[in-house]
């Protein structure tokens, strides 16, 4: 019998914005952005509440990775976050966190949507255009020939993820690790286009960080007892390599739906073990050294291979086979009939590592793209976060080869973004005070404004929504109740501390500006970042001179950056333009 | 998903982790009391005497909890000892830090300024690092027997006494090894003579004369072949004055001699290191040292009695947990030890003291068993024309033939298998008087393979003339020598084989409760042994290097703030100096204190489980008291140094004010000390910058609503 039921009609709400209970929980999820941000950032425990394993983390990707949100606008929001992570790796809290501050202004000044909308693409085009002109301030070109720059990105990268709960001098330590692992994927010999190798993560979890260490080749883990089966490797100058994706543990394949109707005697078992041996006798007779299997082989194989002195290995998971095949230059085999004499790869030499209470085999190879990045932390938790950070900056690393540059980061090129727009809108308006309505000589040809379909002051406070957006971002920096201000030179951003005394000669309470190019030193005026904003020119184009003497910079990567500060206003856009949201009940 | 926050001024997460760490407070020092945990609702009870052991019967559900308990295992996993201090810390410092937070000291500067505190102190207390480049063992293993057969070195049940533990057993043990000394082949001792007899009555302190701990001239000139350095340190002994009489009455007394001891003085002898490792453990300890020498003269013979360096190689050391017996049968033998009820199986009389053709194999010796991997296919059938065949027994009858047809064909009398062992085969080879042995590590497994020359295989089928070994022998365990182990019957199995490098701690005790605790005590004992010859140093113990770290830190809060530290270095919680950024200097007293305040309670635990409630004031206004005294000397390392006896004399044994020499000296592992200590403080630290719980996978329904106050949802 069907029985049928009617169809629940579709929930229709409008306006979603304005509801109280979107944008509380809006803030809630704002709130949780927020309180990570920045290296003093505050961090999570995610758990299951049953006690399962906990997670302490900071960093964007593993927290929104556990979050399930329920509200279609969180949905959108945490989804082109993951979006960009997944892309960039980096910068996911900063994309997160201003895409609120956007929406969150934009409903604040009570402007409406469709012409926020409109100024904010044309002020993140300002933007961009801004940061990647040659007068852009708060840029700086990469030079590859010395290894400065690209060790404070990395370091950068490290000191913002205070869950890995690294020292001063684990920080330096790894940074050097993670910029000799990256500079071993590069290749030697490069052509027409550059290919870049793989570093590999390998943990060793429960020692300690100041052991990590990077070693070229791959390494595989395995217990003693294992390893001191197949020592030991004969002396060569290059070993043959067969890598094996297919099982070779003798089982038969699956047979699917149907059924295998054997005789009494006829064993399937001994059967495959004839076609593994034949496959054994192939192997032989064209020489190889060593098998490797991503699945099993089967021990009598294994006997068989050792008695002809061909080293076997399996279980060696698929994670490794990519980067296996790359550095042998295998192919890997996926069938038990015959091997093509070009599947066969080589590797220089074998050997075996000992770190802590872990064995290794290590496969040492011809040309060095592949190397393995030996990574300790206390325990698991904060190990974890270690490889992922990890992670994040061998990719940072890799966008910084495409596009050679770097942003000023601590905060100073958002500070010093907020008053190149203001002052690019004031600088507009005071020219064109006389001449109302008409918008048609802003330095940008944007046709939006010479329409006149926005007023003077709809964009006055969309620059301010937009830029206070940006300002309250690098508060976010701030967890301690310290206050922050900007200089009216550079226009970076000052941090102090809570409590400071009132009246004060500010060089005295301030020592240097968030990304530390500049001394408090110098003849500044500050101001706070929360009052009213005077519009004042930022000073363009970096000194060369205080990039060069300057060794301890905090910045930031600047693909990473650029597309965060796009998917962060298009987001907000996207929200902002919706006025329906239809759910089906059913 | 539901999200909790935690609040500012009281932070829950550090007040569970305090709670939890008071759980096992009398679980810390050489003076525990064993705790029993019930299950509320079912009849099992465990008794533990270990931090670690605690935990993990603690019901741990929360956050904290978990980490808690993730950061003691890793601990564990890692060095096998030190889960007590990283537990007592954790929850002194995370009382600390909360006590900090509520005096308003922000969080960065509570996480810098004890980062920094612990970087400086850990750079304080190399002073008080011994080196163990001339340590050799005075009483090389020239009592052990070699030769197949049970050999042990006998134990007896010692209570665990704060004071003298160490020097004890040693003199017990003795009564059981000296006779069999005649035994041995391979080396040229004197039989019966340990250092223990050349500095008789040591633990009882009753005289002052410093150099009693060192090995007399006499000692050294026996030089062993173990010895890499005889040397004669009588000189330096004079030097280490420190508790002459006359200078120990007065606090700061040590000033004048700084210059003359700059370092802790070395420690060269085996039994004096093991005994200052022992921690109260005299029991355990005599069996690792006792394992350790076993092992040594293993490798000696193996290199045809060359002299092998000091190193103890853990991974080769096994226990056998014997109930039921009395402590006294505990003892350590060469080879592999396994209980017979474990087995299962019946021994014949046969193959008993004589060597055998062995087959090792890495699986289950089973009918159906298939290596890993391997999966067997699920539709297949089996068709014939006689139904009888098909049986499964019938099966697995045939398969026992095959294997019993091989074993006779290379006329293997004894297999040793990794997995289960089929019942019928082990019964069939009974028949034919062969022994099958099952669950056999697979680290025992290398070291027969080693031994015999066998190779490991995972099915019969495989093996071969290659894979056969020979040269193993079985015979039953008898108990250690000299008659301790009456009664052990047949109770356990002993495999050996020459030149085989496997040392077996048989452990015995009437009560099968507290056997695991014995386990636990001897892996405690090999491990710190272990550690502390593999780098070579070790620490001076016995609450001395917390001394130090105390009198450090004290100099160190009370040093005005100094110019170069303005205020506005602490103006940076951002990203320009990397963290740890600089604590400012206002701060940086009261959160040194704190830490400091993390091993004051540490000290006063240590006290207060040595010597009982009661005089836990008086241990406390004992360290207070030559924490200034160290403080102001101006030197706290040379302090602790001079004044090493009495501190710890003071925390380990308080009211036995009659030893000015404080007994036998105690050491701490390097490495595992200085990580516990860290992974305490990194765990209160990550706690302490947690500002909210995330739970996951929970909706609005499923929280309940008594305890979703303070949940927020998304």
């Amino acid at each position: 019998m069907f029985r049928l039921e009617a169809k629940k009609p579709s929930l229709c709400k409008s306006e979603p914005l304005t509801s109280e209970r979107v944008r509380a929980t809006l803030s809630v999820l704002k709130g949780v952005l927020t309180s990570c941000y920045g290296p003093s950032g505050r961090l999570k425990q995610l758990h299951n509440g049953l006690g399962g394993s906990v997670r302490t983390t900071s960093q964007s990707s593993a927290l929104l990775a556990n979050l399930s949100v329920t509200h279609p606008i969180l949905k959108i929001l945490t989804t082109s976050v993951q979006n960009h992570v997944s892309c960039f790796s980096d910068c996911g809290l900063f994309t997160g966190i201003l895409c609120c501050n956007l929406i969150e202004n934009v409903h604040r000044m009570g402007l409406t949507p469709t012409t926020a909308i409109k100024l904010n693409k044309h002020l993140l085009s300002l933007c961009t255009s801004y940061l990647k002109s040659e007068v852009c301030g708060c840029r700086i070109p990469v030079n590859f020939s010395s290894t400065q720059i690209l060790l404070c990105l990395v370091r950068s990268v490290l000191t913002s993820k205070p869950a890995c709960m690294l020292t001063r001098k684990e920080i330096e330590h790894i940074s050097t690790l993670i910029l000799r692992a990256f500079l071993l994927t590069i290749p030697e010999n490069t052509k027409d286009h550059i290919i870049l190798g793989k570093s590999i993560i390998v943990p060793l979890k429960g020692q300690r960080v100041i052991d990590s260490t990077v070693l070229p080749g791959i390494l595989i883990e395995m217990s003693e007892v294992q390893l001191m089966k197949i020592l030991p490797f004969k002396k060569s100058d290059s070993f043959k390599v067969a890598l094996f994706r297919v099982s070779l543990s003798g089982d038969l394949s699956d047979t699917g739906e149907g059924t295998v109707v054997v005789n009494y005697g006829v064993s399937l078992e001994n059967a495959v073990l004839d076609q593994l041996l034949n496959l054994g006798r192939q192997l032989v007779g064209d020489h190889v050294d060593l098998v490797m299997c991503q699945k099993v082989i089967h021990p009598s194989l294994k006997q068989f291979l050792s008695m002809h002195h061909v080293t076997a290995i399996d279980r060696v998971g698929v994670a490794l086979m990519e980067p296996l095949s790359k550095m042998t230059g295998t192919q890997p085999i996926g069938s038990l009939s015959s091997i093509s004499p070009s599947s066969y790869g080589s590797v220089k030499d074998l050997c075996t590592e000992k770190f802590g209470f872990k064995w290794f085999f290590h496969l040492i190879p011809n040309e060095e793209t592949v190397c393995s990045l030996l990574l300790g932390n206390r325990n698991d938790t904060v190990w974890d976060e270690l490889k992922l950070t990890c992670e994040t900056a061998l990719h940072v690393l890799q966008l910084t080869i495409k596009e050679p540059c770097v942003l000023l980061g601590g905060g100073c090129t958002e500070t010093h973004l907020a008053a190149y727009i203001r002052h690019q809108i004031l600088h507009w308006k005071t020219r064109e005070e006389n001449n109302t309505c008409k918008y048609k000589t802003l330095n940008k040809p944007e046709s939006i404004l010479k329409d006149g379909w926005c007023t003077q002051t709809e964009l006055q406070l969309t620059t301010e929504a937009f830029c206070s957006a940006l300002e309250s971002l690098t508060g976010s920096l701030e967890h301690d109740g310290g206050e922050i201000l900007t200089d009216m030179k550079y226009g970076h951003l000052w941090s102090v501390q809570a409590d400071s005394p009132s009246v004060v000669h500010w060089p005295d309470l301030l020592s240097r500006c968030g990304c530390g190019l500049y001394s408090s030193q110098e003849e500044l005026n500050w101001s706070f970042l929360r009052s009213a904003q005077r519009p004042f020119a930022p000073q363009p184009c970096l000194p060369h001179e205080a990039v060069g003497s300057a060794n301890n910079l905090t910045l930031d990567c600047f693909t990473a950056k650029l597309s965060g500060l796009k998917v962060a206003v298009e987001t907000a856009n996207l929200i902002l333009d919706l006025s329906y949201i239809i759910e089906d009940k059913n | 998903m539901a999200r909790r926050g935690v609040s500012r001024r009281w932070h829950v997460g550090l007040q569970q982790l305090a709670s939890f760490a008071h759980a096992g407070s009398s679980l810390l020092g050489p003076v525990r009391s064993p705790k029993f945990v019930v299950d509320g609702e079912g009849p099992e009870s465990v008794l533990v005497s270990s931090a670690a052991r605690l935990l993990e019967r603690l019901d741990l559900s929360s956050a904290v909890g978990q980490l808690l308990r993730e950061a003691v295992r890793a601990q564990t996993d890692a060095y096998g000892t030190g889960a007590g201090t990283l537990l007592s810390l954790a929850g002194a410092w995370s009382s600390a830090a909360a006590e900090c937070l509520h005096l308003g000291v922000p969080v960065p500067a509570i996480v810098s300024g004890m980062s920094e505190g612990l970087a400086t102190c850990l750079e304080e207390v190399v002073a008080l690092q011994v080196p163990l480049h001339t340590v050799c063992d005075q009483t090389d293993s020239t009592q052990m027997p070699a030769g197949p057969g049970p050999v042990g070195v006998g134990v007896g049940p010692f209570p665990q006494s704060p004071l003298g533990a160490g020097l004890m057993p040693k003199e017990r043990g003795l009564h059981g090894t000296a006779p069999q000394a005649s035994a041995t082949s391979s080396f040229s001792g004197t039989p019966g003579k340990s250092a223990a007899l050349f500095r008789p009555q040591a633990a009882a302190g009753t005289d002052n004369d410093p150099a009693q701990t060192a090995p007399t001239p006499r000692t050294s000139l026996r030089a062993a072949p173990g010895c890499r350095k005889p040397a004669l340190t009588h000189s330096r002994h004079c030097c280490r004055a420190g508790g002459a009489p006359g200078t120990t009455g007065r606090p700061g007394g040590g000033l004048e001699q700084r210059a003359v001891t700059p370092r802790a003085h070395t420690c060269k002898d085996l039994a004096e290191l093991a005994a200052g490792l022992s921690h109260g453990d005299a029991s355990s300890m005599t069996l690792a040292e006792a394992a350790l020498r076993l092992q040594r003269r293993q490798a000696s013979v193996r290199q045809g009695g060359g002299a092998v360096p000091l190193t103890f190689d853990v991974s080769r050391v096994f226990t056998c947990c014997l109930p039921g017996l009395p402590e006294a049968a505990s003892c350590v033998c060469a080879g592999f030890v396994t209980a017979v009820s474990a087995a299962g199986t019946p021994v014949p009389e046969d193959v008993q003291n004589r060597p055998l053709r062995v087959v090792l194999i890495e699986g289950d010796l089973t009918e159906n068993y298939r290596h890993l991997g391997f999966n067997k296919p699920a539709r297949a059938q089996t068709v014939s024309e006689s139904t009888e065949t098909l049986r499964q027994d019938g099966a697995e009858e045939l398969w026992a033939d095959r294997v019993l047809q091989v074993l006779a064909q290379f006329r293997v009398h004894l297999v040793l298998a990794r997995g289960s062992v089929s019942e019928r085969l082990v019964a069939r080879c009974a028949r034919s008087k062969r022994l099958l042995i099952g669950w056999v590590d697979g680290t025992v497994l290398q070291a027969f393979a080693e031994a015999s020359g066998a190779a490991q295989v995972a099915y019969v089928t495989q093996v071969n003339e290659d894979a056969v070994g020979s040269g193993v022998c079985v015979a039953f365990w008898s108990g250690p020598a000299g008659g301790a182990g009456d009664g052990a019957g047949s109770r356990a199995i002993v495999l050996q084989a020459e030149g085989v490098n496997l040392v077996t701690a048989v452990l015995a005790s009437p009560a099968a409760a507290q056997l695991q605790a014995k386990e636990d005590g001897f892996w405690a004992c090999a491990r710190r042994l272990h550690h502390a010859l593999q780098e070579q140093t070790v620490f001076l113990g016995g609450g001395a290097l917390e001394f130090l770290c105390l009198g450090h830190l004290q100099v160190l809060a009370e040093q005005p703030a100094t110019e170069g530290d303005r205020v506005r270095s602490g103006g940076l919680p951002i990203a320009a100096a990397p963290r740890p950024a600089a604590c400012p200097a206002l701060l940086r007293p009261t959160v040194l204190r704190g830490l400091a305040s993390g091993w004051r309670q540490y000290l006063s635990t240590l006290a207060r489980n040595a010597a009982g409630r009661s005089s836990a004031f008086e241990a406390e206004t004992f360290i207070q008291r030559h924490v200034q005294s160290a403080a102001d000397s101006g030197s706290p390392s040379s302090y602790v140094l001079n004044e090493y006896s009495r501190l710890s004399g003071g925390i380990l044994s308080p009211g036995h004010s009659s030893h000015p020499d404080g007994g036998p000296r105690v050491y701490d592992t390097v490495t595992p000390k200085v990580e516990a200590w860290r992974r305490a403080l990194d765990l209160v630290l990550l706690v302490l910058q947690t500002d909210s719980e995330i739970v996951t996978g929970r909706g609005h329904t499923q929280v309940r609503p008594q305890e979703s106050e303070g949940f927020l949802f998304l």
